[in-house]
């Protein structure tokens, strides 16, 4: 599935079916409200604003598919899309990456 | 004197007045679309390096 750009969102594409990773030049800071990324590259910061979010970020690489890491995180199927629209966010801003399939 | 930059480590978040109701169902939903996710950019900010 992929996002669907005439939701009034950002026109970005992202598909919860394919691997995803953090960016090696991503640094992750957990918080008290969720967490701060810092791209290196990019001199991005992303807040990420609950700890749902950050353990889906977190456990990305270790999940065949994003919506693998969302399900394994407790993500209700009714948040999924927005989830998938976070992720989303974080890809246009190359927060995250997606990786070759295993 | 050495100076400090500090960046403050919180998002933004709306701030909650005495005359909402307390229960606004409507409200978690947009959250949860809404606010999972916030960017911000530290290019130009002075002393940040």
């Amino acid at each position: 599935m992929s996002t669907d750009p005439s939701g009034g969102g950002p026109a970005l594409r992202f598909d919860l079916d394919r691997p995803w990773r953090v960016h090696d030049r991503v640094a992750v800071r957990p918080e008290p409200f969720g967490a701060l990324l810092y791209h290196f590259g990019t001199r991005r910061l992303s807040f990420l604003k609950n700890a749902t979010v950050l353990a889906v970020v977190r456990s990305l690489a270790e999940h065949p598919t994003a919506r693998s890491a969302c399900v394994a995180a407790g993500v209700p199927p009714a948040a999924l899309p927005a989830y998938e629209r976070a992720l989303a966010t974080l890809a246009e801003s190359q927060m995250i990456t997606e990786r070759a399939a295993s | 004197m050495t100076q400090q930059a500090v960046i403050e480590a919180t998002p933004a978040q709306p701030t909650l007045t005495g005359d909402e109701p307390a229960d606004r169902p409507s409200d978690e939903a947009l959250v949860a679309d809404e606010l999972l996710v916030e960017e911000v950019s530290i290019d130009g900010m002075c002393g940040v390096y």
